[in-house]
């Protein structure tokens, strides 16, 4: 009777049949082509409408890359890279290179993030320029750089350098830029002269490397007034508060340019004439810092607004003063938050620093205009203009989209603008 | 205590700077000539301008720098509108479904992001513009005009002397079609139906135009005391006399645009068929120089000025200098890509859910990017597309760098001749700082017209 009771265990022995693989036009390259370019009539109209468009496109492109005439821009490499400045002195330019690799390379070990990425990019160009036979010094000189850049992120990655000195070493390597291009101290309004080389005048710097040195000064030296120019729009004092949205707005209200001739023509006027006129670099550097500050300070502004109350609140309760409290809690967060911005700043302004051009600096597009009127090019039929601009958009393209892609792989890290 | 402070330093800062300056424009050692005054635009500009509204070199500087204020509107507006269009259709490429149109739009929007306006504009003026074909062989468009190295000549229409009254029909038509589209539309919400109303405003804005045209057509006349002055034989002027006396004189008598002539020799033999210009001159090559008598027609409204080649040269037509095309294409261009990722960003913001009710609905995926993607996508888009406009308008003053007559352009020629640096910098600033204020205010009212309503 037992056997009744006993337990059966229950095993299907039905199998189903094994899950069939998808049709074919649903996976793999065929299942993709479908989903994204022929999935239905008018998508598929669209598809081959861009194809043939995309083929015209691309061949004359291509036709046109093949036939045009680059000579001029492998002739001129080095007056793209920096202008007039002498040839036998060229080892000053070349430590200010190796000075900034090594900075970029210990910032990206120390600090990793976008520094990293932006360390990656500096130095898969660099490889670049080292393979490229542009001469033996410069390849040499870009091959150290690598080599330092390496060096400094293994550097900063296994030695815990302090960030403060860090900090340090960057905002001095300003000073010792201009230092190292201009072979010592000249400031014969101040009675200073001193030089370890023959001094070269600022009005022979340009090409890429002037272009660079706008726009990182017009970023550096902007920081200050632009944070100042933030927390006054915050400020609870009118005058202060009023003083700073006035100044923000009036720049951000006219064009870059209008400020450009202002200093060169306004700016030695408001200075006592027995200062002298300041160099051409000079009176461009002071408009392109007046303007990126009232940016910059906007951007700070929206870093300083994404700060919590209570952060505020707790600095006050552990009895912060208000300098200590901004300096030691409210800053660092909101300037952590707003680098992509500054980044994205950065970028603009490096694009538009070829404004310099129109009032007589010799920045890339200043360099690529007096290449196109060089005589040993008239006999080009329809000149070499096409060839000298795309080349220099390249340039640009390289650099901003370069800082760009490094900043949106931070973004994307960080988990903005995913929400 | 601090506010105090603080303006106390920008006083003094402020004064120590005014005061270099006034000390320094006095000893003269700048090219500015001493007082700061603005007499100087009352001056005689002595330079011609070469496009906007028509200036002679014997007007004042004033006007002159007004002529440019106008070319910058002239291509800020155009540029606003077509970098609209272009950005719009762009930044829908990008969220297509198609993936290599959406790769296509992104290739698009990076290159020209990431490279400047000035490289772009120098780009499409040196090297595409002025690669066209020269005058003698300009590219024929197929009836629509001809394309050449020193500018388009398109054929267009322009209104006539004697559509002037068809104005008044054109200003009433378009109050009526206003009013139409208006009422249509209360009555399609209150009858719960789709649709906003602007076709019934828009065939009502036709029908008025068409009625006003058969009825300006049939009574209008050119002024009794028309006139017609002819110079050097073979052209000359035709305008109203306002003061009888039989000579033109430009700040006086009205010139009679797009009026067709005949003219006939002294002995009443007919030489040559025509038409005015636009500015009422007229034209005709390899005619006798004698005695010659014209005779008009009543024109229509509305004439279609065709391009033809004289010379070395087109005229009629409207014609596009080349400056301003690169200028225009750089701007619509370089803004566009802009506007492309403000419209991308302005869709994707919009909840997916919407898409989807939209299809549940039964709406196409045009019908639902018009009526409910883009109205809500909208109210993202308004506040960084307004500095977008902004931007496109502080960039035409990059037409410095092409000669294209914008009013920076204009007042470095104005500040090169009179040596006023300071006033020319201040009057170009509050300019622009004039359009930031006037563009904020509309899109700010915009802006609160399409915000969502809470209660």
């Amino acid at each position: 009777m037992a056997t009744d009771l006993q337990p059966t265990t229950w095993v299907n022995t039905n199998h189903p049949a094994p899950a069939r693989k998808p049709p074919a036009s649903e996976v793999g390259v065929l299942g993709w082509l479908r989903a994204n370019l022929f999935s239905g009539i008018g998508n598929s109209i669209l598809t081959i409408v861009t194809l043939i468009a995309l083929y015209f496109i691309v061949t004359g492109l291509a036709r046109w890359a093949i036939n045009a005439f680059w000579e001029p821009i492998w002739v001129n490499r080095k007056v793209f890279a920096v202008g007039l400045y002498p040839a036998e002195q060229m080892w000053q330019p070349a430590a200010v290179l190796l000075m900034v690799s090594l900075l970029f390379g210990l910032s990206a070990g120390r600090w990793g993030n976008i520094m990293r990425n932006l360390g990656i990019g500096l130095g898969a160009l660099l490889v670049l320029l080292a393979v490229i036979p542009i001469g033996l010094p410069a390849q040499m000189v870009m091959a150290a750089s690598v080599g330092l850049l390496l060096g400094g992120y293994l550097l900063g990655q296994r030695v815990a350098i302090s960030s403060t000195w860090l900090a340090v070493a960057w905002i001095l390597s300003l000073p010792v830029t201009f230092i190292l291009l201009t072979g010592g101290i000249n400031l014969p309004s101040l009675g200073i002269t001193w030089s370890f080389a023959p001094l070269v005048e600022n009005n022979l710097w340009g090409g890429l490397m002037l272009t660079m040195l706008l726009a990182v000064v017009g970023i550096a030296l902007s920081f200050p007034l632009g944070v100042a120019l933030a927390l006054g729009r915050r400020s609870n004092l009118p005058v202060i508060k009023y003083f700073s949205i006035g100044y923000i707005e009036f720049i951000r209200g006219v064009p870059l340019i209008t400020l450009l001739f202002m200093g060169m023509t306004l700016l030695p006027l408001f200075l006592p004439s027995n200062w002298g006129n300041p160099s051409q670099l000079m009176r461009a550097m002071v408009a392109i810092t007046l303007f990126s500050a009232a940016y910059l300070a906007e951007n700070v502004r929206g870093g300083l607004q994404a700060i919590p109350k209570g952060q505020y609140e707790a600095a006050d309760a552990l009895g912060l003063s208000g300098f200590d409290s901004l300096r030691f809690i409210i800053l660092p967060q909101a300037l952590t938050k707003v680098i992509p911005a500054i980044v994205g700043q950065f970028i603009g302004l490096f694009k538009d620093t070829s404004l310099a051009s129109l009032v007589g600096l010799l920045e890339l597009v200043a360099v690529g205009k007096s290449v196109i009127q060089q005589p040993e090019w008239l006999g080009v039929p329809g000149g070499v203009a096409k060839e000298v601009y795309v080349f220099i958009a390249i340039v640009f393209f390289i650099f901003s989209y370069g800082m760009s892609f490094a900043s949106r792989k931070l973004e994307s890290k960080l988990g903005f603008g995913k929400r | 205590m601090a506010q105090a402070l603080f303006l106390l330093i920008v006083l003094i800062v402020g004064w120590f700077l005014y005061n270099n300056m006034v000390t320094r424009l006095a000893a003269g050692n700048t090219s500015s000539g001493g007082a700061l005054n603005w007499d100087f635009l009352n001056g005689t500009a002595g330079f011609g301008i070469s496009e906007g509204p028509t200036f002679r070199p014997e007007e004042s500087y004033g006007r002159a720098y007004l002529v440019g204020v106008a070319n910058t509107l002239r291509v800020g507006i155009v540029g606003v509108i077509l970098a609209t269009i272009l950005g719009l259709f762009a930044g829908i490429a990008r969220v297509s479904n198609n993936w290599l149109l959406s790769r296509l739009a992104l290739v698009y929007v990076e290159i020209f992001r990431s490279t400047p306006l000035l490289v772009q504009l120098l780009f499409w003026y040196v090297g595409v513009i002025a690669a066209l074909p020269a005058i003698q062989d300009a590219a024929d468009l197929a009836g629509v005009g001809y394309l050449t190295n020193r500018g388009m000549y398109l054929t267009w229409p322009y209104i006539t002397a004697s559509g002037q009254q068809w104005n008044w029909w054109l200003l009433a038509g378009v109050v009526l079609g206003v009013l139409v589209g208006w009422i249509r539309k209360r009555q399609l919400e209150r009858s719960g139906r789709l649709g906003s109303g602007w076709l019934a405003g828009i065939v009502t804005f036709a029908a008025v135009a068409l009625v006003g045209f058969f009825v300006v057509y049939s009574t209008a006349s050119l002024p009794a005391n028309t006139a017609y002055e002819i110079r050097r034989g073979d052209r000359g002027t035709l305008f109203a006399d306002e003061n009888g006396n039989g000579a033109f004189e430009p700040d006086v008598d009205r010139t009679l645009a797009y009026v067709p002539i005949v003219l006939f020799d002294a002995d009443g033999q007919e030489l040559a068929v025509g038409a005015t210009e636009g500015d009422g001159t007229f034209r005709f090559t390899d005619l006798p120089a004698e005695a010659m008598t014209l005779t008009w027609d009543t024109p229509a409204p509305i004439a279609i000025s065709e391009p033809e080649r004289q010379g070395f040269n087109f005229r009629g037509g409207l014609s596009l200098t080349p400056e301003f095309a690169a200028l225009l294409l750089a701007l619509v261009v370089y803004t566009g890509a802009f506007i492309a990722e403000i419209v991308r960003a302005g869709i994707n913001a919009v909840n997916k859910g919407q898409w989807e009710a939209s299809r549940a609905l039964g709406l196409g995926t045009g019908a639902t990017l018009r009526m409910v993607v883009l109205p809500q996508a909208l109210r993202v888009m308004i506040p960084p597309l307004t500095s977008q406009y902004l931007n496109l308008v502080k960039n035409s003053s990059l037409a410095i760098a092409v000669g294209y007559p914008d009013l920076f352009n204009v007042s470095r020629t104005i500040v090169n001749q009179t040596g006023a640096e300071v006033q020319g910098i201040l009057l170009v600033m509050a300019t622009y700082l004039t359009f930031s204020l006037i563009t904020s205010l509309f899109m700010n009212w915009y802006n609160k017209r399409v915000a969502l309503v809470e209660r």
